[in-house]
């Protein structure tokens, strides 16, 4: 935060969050927050430019074991984007996992200013939040996870959802973790017998479903006035045919009351999970039906994975699917347990325009932006890096805002576009307030950040601003990406962070955490079982376990009472 | 023709540490139009300082070019720690008077390189094109490909007069080696094409391969046990037992071909 006072002249501003659709008005800001007015300002002229809250990424990979080791396995990827330190940078490395001071960087040259770490194993919640310490500029916040856990399992088969609910709040709290993350869930603990799991099968050894561990954390995670709903990257991820098993899980979380207006479930990459067909063969785009069932819905929200083509490195505590991403590519793969709670795998994998499927997926992760009427339901996302590195969401804001730039693309792409995706046919473009939604806004509220000033420039907010060098009125898609990519200015806590493009000062964000408050007679019951777990079953002991403030060196704190 | 010649001073390598100096900015292409005078201000590395090219060399011109083509350097002094000659060069001459460090002729393509000494570890790596004569020993990962990369050398032809190092030719994808010497551990692992001819001996050639062809006229140690022997073939009047493989890799990819004596 930075103390003075900023006054942004004559911007069109877009804060769809207060209902602002560029209209032409000043911004002030005094010792980092928005405010009424100020008195002696330094002033930056934004005339007709541009102006938007600092971005929010509702889910993205830039911390933790499975980030870093992909950086040790990728070392033909740090070659890429390197960029000499300057006076107030460090050196930037790295494409698809880019060193971490080159993810604040372009992040912020992008006019973001807060990005969620989508899978924190909670084992390794130390290494992420260091590493996330080490990210400059951005806020973060890291989602811990909590599903393929045998203590979670247990808890599932015996119906008890209070423990359960009383589990995951110590593992929240432990973690310094934001909500609830689910990654193929059963599947990663099946995937340590050799075997993967469908919604309905039953996990080996814990006799439960994917489908209750699902329903229960979410119950569980509601029982608490939780900011986020569970985080739900569901099962069959990336095989063909699994949009109804997608849609089944969203189907879960029906009649569940959220604590607030937000709805039950963040499905994440939905992209990955909206596949038809039954074969590579023929496998086609469903993107039609699951945008259809978020349009009848409420209770489900979706971010878009969508594909940036090239080479990147896929990575998810989804084990048994990088290992078939493997099967088909044959490069180089690795694997990681995490004992008692999850697992990790990590292949490098090239997106081809040439390559019918990948052209498929492609479009799928547009279609859904296009065919989802509400953008309050959706976010922008690449699972960086699963579908892509975060430096090309530019890309895919250019191609929403510009049918003639999606004709132009899809004639590049493999001829099945034409015949098994509705791409070509849609006609939406996006407008401006549309895209401040979707990178923005929506993020904002489903995370619950904008009751704590993020993605939204009402007064009291964050003094995170973006302004873009183009006029509102811009309709060439190369201009609109070259603005996105490197912002006129982005202002961090009313601190200028960049100004044309360049990175001028590096202040440290902050983390966001989640303390959900149980019952202590229940936390105390629950903690025995989990204290004999870590006796007999964990090679750490339960005294070193939780995360030292230490750690954490600039926290916010969210509390999250019991809902009685 | 234009002939450049760089003789790197004394001092710079004296000194225990010997600190190296990377010369991937003076290639013909790159030097070509120059007048001495800025020549002298071309940066290059030297250790963690980026110099004029003049403070660390003395240099002469002679001649005139209206092309890189017709541009020679002729590097002279001790040149055991000059990295990256002809790095990334895509035409003209180069001669390297000496023994050189790393990376010589790495991503060249087109072109020529001598070395009249030896070449230490990364020579022609991930090379395209042209052509590079290393009249001494070359050292490991000859003509492979950087560290993590999925493809090392595609075009060009390499010419070793003395024995080469490990893991040469890994991933390589096209082109020609020949070593007039002998071929330590592990030389064309993962190869899928291009050509390389060992006239001494050979140590485990061709583990993983799945394309491209491995000849051995002197001894293989410790031969693959992946491999199947299709039967012989003669090549310049001699007869040569052909295998191939790497079964390891699966036999519908086991497209490499190996002969040994």
């Amino acid at each position: 935060m930075a103390e003075g006072e900023l006054l942004i002249r004559n911007g069109v501003v877009y804060d769809p969050i207060n209902g602002v659709k560029g209209e032409k008005k000043d911004i002030c800001i005094r010792d980092g927050k928005v405010v009424e007015s100020v008195t002696n300002p330094k002033v930056i002229d934004a005339e007709g430019r541009v102006v938007m809250p600092g971005g929010v990424d509702i889910h993205s990979h830039i911390a933790g074991g499975k980030v870093n080791a992909g950086r040790l396995f990728r070392p033909e990827d740090g070659r890429k984007g390197v960029k000499a330190r300057t006076k107030v940078c460090r050196q930037e490395s790295g494409y698809s996992v880019p060193n971490t001071f080159a993810t604040g960087y372009r992040y912020a040259r992008m006019g973001y200013t807060f990005v969620m770490e989508a899978a924190m194993p909670p084992l390794a919640a130390r290494h992420t939040h260091e590493e996330l310490v080490d990210i400059p500029i951005l806020d973060n916040a890291a989602l811990p996870l909590l599903d393929n856990n045998w203590m979670t399992m247990e808890y599932v088969k015996s119906g008890d959802t209070d423990l359960l609910a009383a589990y995951i709040a110590w593992m929240i709290k432990a973690t310094k973790g934001y909500s609830v993350k689910v990654v193929n869930p059963g599947g990663t603990e099946a995937w340590a017998w050799a075997k993967n799991c469908d919604l309905n099968d039953e996990v080996p050894y814990f006799d439960v479903t994917p489908a209750e561990i699902v329903k229960n954390l979410a119950v569980a995670n509601e029982k608490f006035e939780m900011p986020h709903s569970i985080h739900v990257h569901g099962n069959m991820l990336g095989h063909p045919g699994n949009y109804e098993v997608t849609t089944s899980t969203y189907d879960l979380v029906k009649g569940i009351k959220p604590y607030r207006d937000r709805p039950a479930m963040h499905a994440t990459h939905t992209q990955f999970h909206s596949y038809g067909g039954t074969t590579w063969g023929n496998f086609e785009s469903k993107a039609g039906a699951i945008a259809d069932y978020i349009n009848k819905n409420e209770h489900v929200s979706i971010d878009l994975g969508s594909i940036i083509l090239g080479d990147t490195t896929t990575m998810t505590a989804d084990g048994p699917m990088e290992y078939s991403l493997y099967q088909i590519t044959g490069r180089k793969w690795t694997n990681h347990d995490v004992e008692l709670e999850t697992g990790t795998g990590i292949t490098p994998f090239l997106y081809s325009g040439k390559s019918p499927v990948n052209t498929i997926q492609w479009a799928i992760g547009q279609e859904l932006a296009l065919l989802v009427k509400d953008p309050w339901k959706l976010a922008l996302t690449t699972d960086h890096p699963n579908a892509g590195p975060f430096i090309g969401y530019p890309i895919i804001i250019s191609m929403l805002m510009s049918k003639k730039r999606r004709d132009e693309s899809a004639e590049d792409m493999h001829k099945v576009i034409f015949d098994r995706a509705e791409y070509c046919s849609i006609d939406r473009e996006y407008d401006l307030n549309e895209i401040a939604i979707i990178t923005r806004g929506m993020a904002a509220k489903t995370l619950g950040l904008h009751e704590h000033g993020k993605g939204h420039l009402g007064i009291g907010a964050d003094g995170d601003v973006a302004i873009y060098d183009m006029s509102p009125e811009e309709t060439d898609a190369g201009k609109i990406q070259k603005a996105f990519l490197n912002t006129k200015y982005t202002i961090k806590g009313g601190e200028v962070v960049v100004k044309d493009g360049e990175v001028v000062a590096t202040p440290a964000g902050k983390t966001y955490f989640v303390t959900p408050e149980c019952d202590e007679k229940l936390t105390d019951e629950m903690l025995v079982k989990l204290k004999d777990k870590f006796e007999h079953y964990y090679s750490v002991s339960f005294n070193n376990y939780p995360v030292q403030d230490a750690y954490v060196p600039n926290p916010y704190e969210i509390k999250a009472p019991w809902r009685s | 023709m234009q002939t450049i010649k760089l003789k790197l001073k004394e001092e710079v390598t004296r000194g225990v540490a010997k600190i190296p100096v990377e010369v991937d900015s003076l290639t013909p292409d790159k030097l070509a139009g120059k007048t001495e005078a800025e020549i002298k201000a071309v940066k290059v590395w030297w250790g963690n300082k980026e110099e004029n090219t003049g403070d660390l060399f003395d240099v002469s011109v002679e001649g005139e070019a209206g092309s890189a083509e017709e541009v020679k350097i002729v590097l002279e002094g001790d040149l055991s720690r000059v990295k990256h000659i002809g790095d990334g060069m895509k035409a003209g001459e180069i001669e390297a008077l000496g023994d050189v460090d790393m990376h010589c002729g790495a991503m060249m393509s087109g072109g020529k390189i001598t070395v009249k000494g030896a070449a230490d570890c990364w020579a022609g790596r991930e090379m395209h094109g042209g052509e590079l004569v290393i009249e001494g020993d070359a050292g490991d990962n000859l003509c492979a490909m950087y560290r993590g990369e999925m493809t090392g050398m595609t075009g060009g032809k390499v010419t070793v007069g003395g024995n080469t190092g490990e893991c040469v030719a890994q991933n390589m994808a096209g082109g020609e080696i020949e070593i007039k010497g002998n071929a330590y551990i592990l030389t064309g692992l993962n190869m899928k094409g291009g050509k390389i001819t060992i006239e001494g001996d050979a140590v485990m050639p061709g583990a993983d391969m799945t394309g491209g062809a491995i000849t051995v006229k002197g001894n293989v140690r410790d031969m693959i046990p992946s491999f199947r022997l299709e039967g012989t073939e003669s090549i310049e009047g001699e007869e040569y037992k052909k295998y191939t493989g790497d079964l390891a890799m699966t036999e519908k990819k086991a497209k490499g071909v190996l002969y040994v004596k």
